[in-house]
């Protein structure tokens, strides 16, 4: 299986007559895309479309989801499959990527759900969505009354097809760069590299309802069997976001089709370990469920003959039972992990971190604690509510300032804690 | 529906529209303390008790959906799940009751304990497929 990624790199936006790419500068027909979204008649008739640059002065929020425009141009199927388009596998022929771009859903639904991105100041700091030039869709519902099931959809897929048309309009455009990746199958990665250790990705997704909820090729997670898909699949967009809570450690689709701990796995194959797969599993409400699926996941681990894998985590407390169940029955079948998570260790950093645990569980990484405090000072702009702040999780009544200012825990600010380490957070040793 | 399938719950709302509701009027912490006595007179868990993604101190409804065996012996595993709810609850200096939380938010965090409690609802038979609660009485 092989894909290659041909990035187009932009660096600044530009309202224009027609959508297209050039010099670094993606231009784009305001009305063709909010034609585009108002398409679905779930949505509301007052829709925006805004662009939010790095160092801007804006603060957005509330943030549902965030999305890279990809394209294929070469290739069975097409991105977002399941959403936006067929069923078709996808993971191999020629994606093109708006790379350093981004489309930004932001809309009420349920109003603790969401979260804040702001594209300058200390809050910059934490977010990496701080760093892409932004395409912003304001949304709304058709009818305040509507069902929430039906409006998050309709914000999701407003997303995808924003993102996918950004990219399908620059198709044609020469890329800055093509990075190929080449994986191999499961009957040719049992027998490659002898000599290193089987590795593979335990892959968690949220999936316990509502605003919780991830989809592969369009199914919702929460009703299937682990089961085993290729990295060069996600950077497809097989993987999409359809949860919100909490914004710090949501895994949007961006980070998804930017997964950086499949980029990581991908880099050391062949030198440090084979990595055979990735295993994509959920975390559901019954305990039932939560056996059966980290049995069956770690089942397939030991089928395929794995000595070690990496699990990563969505979300938290409930979550944290599915990742220490995932890690114990992973190690007493005689599989070595390691686990990427992050913290709730209050305020002040003394309370425990993780709901559960487990003596097995002796390789951890934090993404860091999402109770830390911090002051958001105004901005010049803001696209969407700013008194959300005061209702979303990390914020509380009285965190918007009579200024502007926001004062907040991290859990607010959109990928701050990206479970996926897909953070500006970091650690060294002094 | 399965013979004592009860969901303990602060969510009034939602006790309404399930069968085999049991409604306690409190805090979050209450509720996971009546799971576990009902676990020590032999009941099982069937959903986790802690809640998604959200801290306690910030949801102030809780779900529980246990199955009742009289005369059991107690179930090690759900006994063990619940205490560390419980230790964790009480470690939280305050927990909001349903009624400190203004209307509208307080139906929003109502529908979201009741989102998450859905699919567990229908599985075990004790949601009405076509009847959805109401939130506006909260």
């Amino acid at each position: 299986m092989r894909l290659e990624l041909h990035r187009i790199l932009v660096k600044k936006l530009a309202f224009g007559d027609k959508t297209g790419v050039a010099g670094g500068t993606l231009t784009i027909n305001r009305e063709e895309l909010l034609d585009l979204i108002s398409e679905d008649e779930l949505l509301g008739g007052n829709l925006g479309v805004d662009i939010a640059m790095p160092g801007d002065s804006i603060r957005i929020v509330p943030v549902k989801d965030v999305v890279e425009p990809r394209w294929k141009i070469e290739g069975n199927g097409q991105v977002f499959p399941g959403a936006v388009s067929d069923v078709e596998t996808v993971g191999e022929g020629k994606t093109v990527v708006l790379s350093g771009a981004a489309v930004v859903t932001a809309g009420k639904i349920v109003r603790f759900q969401e979260g804040i991105i702001d594209m300058s100041g200390p809050g910059a700091e934490y977010t990496p969505y701080s760093r892409t030039c932004n395409v912003v869709l304001l949304l709304e519902p058709a009818n305040p009354g509507m069902d929430k099931h039906d409006y998050e959809a309709a914000c999701r897929m407003a997303g995808l097809k924003a993102a996918a048309y950004l990219a399908r309009c620059c198709a044609e455009a020469r890329a800055d760069e093509a990075e190929v990746f080449d994986f191999a199958d499961i009957r040719e990665a049992m027998s490659a590299h002898p000599g290193l250790p089987k590795v593979g990705y335990l892959y968690m997704l949220q999936t316990q309802g509502l605003l919780h909820d991830t989809y592969l090729y369009g199914a919702d997670v929460k009703k299937i069997l682990p089961t085993v898909v290729s990295p060069l699949e996600v950077m497809d967009g097989a993987i999409v976001s359809g949860n919100c809570v909490s914004a710090c450690d949501k895994n949007s689709t961006y980070v998804h089709q930017n997964n950086p701990v499949i980029a990581d796995m991908l880099r050391r194959h062949g030198r440090d370990f084979n990595f055979v797969t990735c295993i994509v599993t959920n975390e559901n409400v019954t305990l039932a469920d939560k056996r059966r699926s980290s049995s069956f996941a770690t089942k397939l681990a030991a089928m395929l003959g794995l000595d070690g894998v990496i699990i990563t985590e969505e979300g938290f407390g409930n979550p944290d039972a599915d990742l220490v169940m995932n890690c114990w029955k992973a190690e007493r079948l005689g599989i070595k992990t390691a686990l990427l998570t992050d913290e709730y260790a209050g305020q002040d950093g003394a309370s425990q971190s993780l709901a559960d645990s487990c003596v097995e569980g002796d390789a951890c990484v934090t993404a860091g604690n999402a109770n830390e405090v911090i002051v958001l000072p105004p901005m010049k702009k803001v696209l969407g509510v700013a008194e959300e702040a005061n209702v979303i999780a990390g914020g509380w009544q009285g965190s918007l300032a009579g200024d502007g200012s926001i004062t907040v825990e991290l859990q607010a600010i959109t990928g701050a804690t990206s479970e996926l380490g897909y953070t500006k957070l970091g650690a060294c040793t002094i | 529906m399965r013979n004592g399938v009860v969901l303990i719950t602060n969510n009034s709302s939602l006790c309404g529209a399930v069968f085999g509701g049991r409604l306690v009027e409190g805090s979050s912490l209450d509720v996971l303390t009546a799971a576990r006595d009902a676990v020590h007179l032999g009941a099982s868990l069937l959903t986790h008790p802690l809640c998604g993604n959200l801290r306690p101190h910030q949801q102030p409804f809780r779900s529980v959906l246990i199955e009742e065996n009289p005369g059991a012996l107690v179930d090690l595993e759900s006994l063990s799940l619940i205490d560390s709810a419980v230790t964790i609850y009480r470690d939280c200096a305050r927990l909001p009751l349903p009624e400190d939380l203004e209307a509208a938010v307080r139906r929003d965090y109502a529908f979201v304990d009741f989102e998450l409690m859905r699919d567990s609802l229908e599985r075990y038979g004790i949601l009405p497929r076509i009847v959805s609660p109401v939130f506006g009485k909260v």
